[in-house]
Parts: C-alpha cells; structure tokens; sequence
C-alpha cells in the first residue's frame, strides 16, 4: 500500500471511539539485511487528537526555539501517542481500528533508537 | 501534550535507528551514488497491509519496499494523489544512506525517476547548436 493513503486517516479504538487521526508512520532500521542497507520495519502509528498532520516534529523532540513556534505546534499536537503495530487491529480505506487494551506510548525521539 | 515531560511511557527499546516517515523521509531530496540529484520523496510504498481485512496477532509488520516520486504537485494544492501507476518506484533496496538527503547506492542515470531530466537532454538540448558538448 501507499503510506500517503494511510497519513491523515481516523483511528478508532476497538469500541468505536475516535481517538484522532494517523499524523505519521515511525518505521525502526532493523529488518531483514540488504546489499546496502536494512528492512525499514514499521514501528507504529503516530496518532494526533487534534491534527491530521505533523509539521517539523516539535512535540517529538526537545527543542524549544522559536519559542513562540515551539509553543504553538506543541500546543497543536498536545495528546498525540505512539501506538505499536501489534496493537493495530485493522487498516481500512478510511479508518484505522486498534485492538482493546492499546497502549499509548510517547511519540518522543528520545533513546537510543533516536534518529 | 506530547513533550520530553510527557506522562506517556516511551517506547520499548529498539536497536535500531528510527525514522519517522513524515519527518526524516517525506520530501527529502534524493542523491545518486555521485552525489547527483535524482529527484525527492514524494511518498513511500509499503509492503502491506491488506486494506480491510482484520490483521492477526503476530502478523510481522509491514516494511518500506521503494521510495515514490512522481508529479504530486498538482494533487499536493487540489488534494488525492497521482495513480499508483503514475509514481516512480525507486526500490529501498537501492538506499544506501537517510540522513538530511537520501542517498542511493546505485547510479540515478538508469533510474525512472529521471526520464524527464533524460528526454528534455536528448530530444531538445541535444538540438540546439552547441548543445551536444561542454560550454567553453
């Protein structure tokens, strides 16, 4: 499928509630090896409750400047999560159900496994 | 709101790096293995999964197959997207590098993707007198 297709789409959690909508896919570089580089494997959803989208990431990291900008988009994207692949029940033509019992999970790029 | 002091649990570990399409693929230029621009990402082809159907538990997740250009810049003001058969497939297997440019490891002059670079080259620039060689 075309992940263009899959961004901006609703999620649903399993009961029917809308929970916001796919703002981006994190995808982790440890797949199968290939001649130059390795499986992109998706890590999972990024779910915003308030924006079908995300610009430049200021609530997945830590900067904070332009303040006035950091504040704004932070404030845009306030309530987003990660939810995981495994916890992802159904991908439809216009919706995504997750299964009962989701976790939400930080969408910051803090860790080792940042980028 | 999702910050550093978010309330949310971070994510289980990864040994991988991670790379969030929207962020560290979309719309990055695409460089060959000379350093020559090929085209951008304008989307990413997956490898599933299959649009309504329930996904078993277990099911190993679906990964990046190519890199997807095309002309998006209509669809991009108006809304949709191109037809699939309209975009360009540059296979994830031809990356080499994602940093702040995607880098391939093959050459961009067989590539799809630059078909219109080729064709404006030979069929026009090659025609006009002096076009055929360097500028001296």
């Amino acid at each position: 499928m075309i992940l263009g297709d899959l961004l901006g789409t609703p999620v649903f959690d399993a009961d029917g509630g809308r929970l916001g909508r796919v703002a981006d896919a994190r995808f982790v570089l440890e797949g199968a090896p290939h001649q130059l580089m390795v499986e992109a494997r998706l890590l999972g959803l990024v779910v915003g409750p308030h924006s079908a989208s995300s610009f430049m990431g200021y609530e997945r990291n830590g900067l904070t400047h332009p303040r006035l900008l950091a504040r704004i988009l932070r404030w845009r994207h306030r309530g987003s999560f990660l939810v995981l692949w495994e916890d992802v029940a159904a991908v439809g033509t216009g919706s995504v159900r997750l299964r009962p019992g989701y976790t939400r999970y930080s969408t910051a790029l803090v860790g080792p496994g940042k980028a | 709101m999702t910050s550093l002091h978010n309330p949310l649990p971070p994510v289980p570990h990864v040994a991988g790096r991670i790379l969030d399409a929207q962020l560290h693929l979309m719309d990055r230029q695409v460089l060959d293995h000379d350093g020559v621009p090929v085209t951008t990402v304008d989307d990413l082809e997956v490898s599933g999964p299959a649009l309504d159907v329930e996904i078993p538990p277990g099911t190993e997740p679906p990964v990046i197959t190519a890199l997807l250009t095309g002309s998006v810049l209509g669809t991009r003001i108006f809304g949709g997207r191109p037809p699939s058969s309209r975009l360009v497939r540059i296979p994830w297997t031809d990356v080499a590098e994602v940093g702040v440019v995607v880098r391939l490891g093959v050459s961009g002059e067989p590539l799809d993707a630059s078909w219109v670079e080729r064709w404006v080259r030979d069929k026009i620039i090659a025609r006009i007198p002096g076009g055929r060689h360097d500028p001296r």
